[in-house]
């Protein structure tokens, strides 16, 4: 009786053994799975940072290409007229100057070389006073610098998204930030939305000028296309004690309020799938805290949002600047 | 050409692009304009050969202007000129403006001239086909007459498009490049509708090639693989009739085939009106291999067979 019970004590055992052996691997094997879930989803993650930084690179690269493209369009086709210009001057010139030497090769002692001087001169007079080409070129060139000016700002503007050259704090004017950031987004406001700039005098702050621009550009192109068809875009800044503020504020169709406290968290997205990551807003408010700044939002559905930013006074810094 | 010279009518909301485009045109009588609605009343008013017009601009988009001007003087021509190559204008350029030729900017200043002195020469020369609608008997006899050709191998859209067209048009349907051209072959076709690309490969340098030697057959468009550039080589190679994203919609399909159908024959009635949709034609040697050979071939021989010269008498 007792071997039975000691065989079966045993069995029992034995069994649990085994029992618990395969529940202790098949936890252990769950977690090696857990963890390489979690890597992938890490990895993913990362990727679809990588892939919205590049996609916004990417739209910002074709929106300042679009925007290149009138200008360089006439500036080309204006070099391209003057040249011809200048060719077709020149052969009226080398018909003068033929005419001058034929004049000057004349015995103008003879009457007949006197009578055909008068007749021919004031025709060669009116061949070059009355000749536009000159004129118009001169014209179109002057247009041509002012092209080439709206390019290199363009390209200067472009610059400063995309700071190689520094990799430290730079002294800046949050200005010249939102002027930065609104010529990158000229063509998606164009002809759409109405820009209203009302920039104070600020201190200069110490910052990552590229990074600054792009939170400015993310705050822009919000507003954008939260404004639909049309809409007006109010950018303010100021100082305020030991801050400089700047305020973006659009017209467009506003946040709903439970969606509010959730805007600046990594992935959050009201946008249908494929159009949105989420990861604007939570880039711009990381660059916002790791410059000493907060960010502050507020929004009426139907009637807009206002995004206000401010950053730190560097006090040191101001004793110098004042 | 008559000896008068080209009236060309310029719209663009940057006025150093209008400068630029007066000087380069100055052998042409040029009037220039920011003012769309201008524009508009002065297509007529001076009776320009044509327009050239940019797409983005405040008041009025390019293609709304271009459409206004194609019913107010539907003889000029008409160019878009823009520096923006989204897909809705590209669109919207074919479907409502029509235009002969679709240019980005930065324009190449020979081609642009060599464009619009094109345009100028067919819009006196050749006649405009009128746009209103066709007479019921005329439909009718359109209906008995014109084969419409699909060229698609996506069941479902084969499917669909069966609904849609079966019961008003003689249909016949074709998954390649090859059993296309053996309905060209067999009966008179008016229309094609096309994707841009089958699994075998691209179609669009067959409809090009298609719409370069018979220009008076109407192509429209159905893709979902679309993409502003290969639009344009549309617009401007192929000379598109109509562009139509998937998926297929009842009353555009049917209002687009309608149109297409109509717009033949009334250039099988007037053949020379055809000369309109002339293409920018690729150079033979960059057609794809399988295009080139016997197909090209078959694609010349074609209008004999279809014999619409004799009837159109």
């Amino acid at each position: 009786m007792f071997e039975i019970l000691l065989l079966v004590g045993c069995a029992v055992l034995g069994a649990m053994v085994v029992f618990f052996y395969q529940r202790e691997a098949k936890a252990r094997a769950d977690l090696v799975q857990a963890q390489a879930d979690l890597e992938k989803l890490s990895a993913s993650q990362a990727q679809v940072i990588h892939t919205t930084k590049l996609a916004s690179l990417g739209q910002m690269i074709a929106g300042v290409a679009h925007e290149m493209n009138t200008p360089i369009g006439f500036v080309k086709s204006n070099v391209e007229v003057v040249s011809e210009l200048l060719g077709e001057y020149k052969q009226v010139l080398d018909k003068c100057i033929a005419a001058f030497d034929t004049i000057h090769n004349l015995d103008l002692a003879r009457p007949e070389a006197q009578a055909a001087v008068k007749r021919v001169l004031p025709k060669l007079r009116a061949a070059l006073a009355g000749d536009t080409r000159l004129g118009d070129s001169r014209e179109l060139l002057k247009d041509s610098v002012d092209g080439l000016v709206q390019i290199s700002n363009l390209v200067k503007n472009l610059k400063g998204f995309a700071r190689v050259d520094s990799d430290g704090m730079d002294l800046m004017d949050l200005n010249d930030c939102v002027e930065s950031a609104l010529t990158i987004a000229a063509h998606q406001l164009r002809d759409r939305i109405e820009v209203r700039k009302e920039l104070g005098q600020l201190p200069k702050i110490r910052g990552v000028a590229s990074q600054v621009n792009q939170v400015l550009l993310n705050l822009i192109t919000n507003a954008s296309q939260a404004m639909g068809d049309s809409g007006s875009l109010t950018l303010s800044s100021r100082r305020n004690g030991g801050q400089v503020e700047v305020e973006v504020t659009d017209t467009g169709s506003g946040i709903p309020e439970e969606v509010l406290p959730k805007i600046f968290d990594p992935f959050f997205t009201t946008k249908p799938v494929g159009e949105g990551t989420g990861l604007g807003l939570s880039i711009v408010h990381k660059i916002v805290t790791a410059h000493g700044g907060t960010i502050k939002v507020r929004s009426a559905p139907k009637k807009g949002s206002s995004f206000l930013v401010s950053f730190p006074i560097d006090h040191a810094l101001l004793k110098q600047q004042v | 050409m008559t000896s008068e010279r080209i009236r060309v009518l310029c719209i663009d909301d940057e006025a150093r692009i209008l400068r630029a485009l007066k000087a380069l045109f100055r052998d042409h009588e040029v009037y220039t304009t920011t003012d769309p609605q201008e524009a508009i009343r002065w297509a007529s008013a001076h009776d320009v050969d044509v327009v050239v017009c940019d797409q983005r601009m405040p008041k009025m988009q390019g293609i709304e202007v271009l459409r206004e001007i194609r019913i107010a003087h539907p003889r000029a021509m008409r160019v878009l000129l823009t520096g923006y190559a989204d897909l809705n204008a590209v669109i919207g350029s074919v479907n409502e403006g029509e235009v002969f030729r679709y240019v980005n900017k930065p324009w190449d200043n020979t081609e642009l001239r060599h464009i619009v002195h094109l345009a100028a020469r067919l819009s006196r020369e050749a006649p405009v086909v009128a746009d209103g609608p066709v007479s019921d008997a005329e439909k009718e006899q359109a209906r008995q007459h014109v084969g419409v050709l699909v060229i698609e191998d996506d069941p479902d859209t084969q499917q669909r498009l069966r609904e849609i067209l079966q019961s008003h048009y003689q249909v016949r349907f074709a998954t390649t490049a090859e059993k296309a051209l053996q309905v060209l072959e067999q009966q008179e076709v008016g229309v094609i509708i096309s994707e841009t690309a089958l699994q075998h490969g691209d179609l669009t340098d067959l409809l090009k090639t298609l719409k370069r030697y018979h220009p008076h057959i109407a192509t429209v468009v159905v893709t979902d693989r679309a993409n502003a550039q290969v639009a344009i080589d549309l617009i401007n190679e192929g000379q598109v009739f109509r562009l139509l994203l998937k998926p297929v919609r009842m009353g555009s399909c049917r209002l687009s085939v309608d149109a297409a159908v109509g717009r033949y024959w009334q250039l099988k009635q007037n053949p020379k009106a055809a000369r309109r949709f002339v293409v920018a034609p690729k150079p033979e040697a960059q057609l794809p291999s399988w295009l080139s050979g016997g197909l090209l071939q078959r694609i010349k021989q074609l209008p004999e067979r279809l014999g619409w010269r004799s009837r159109a008498g």
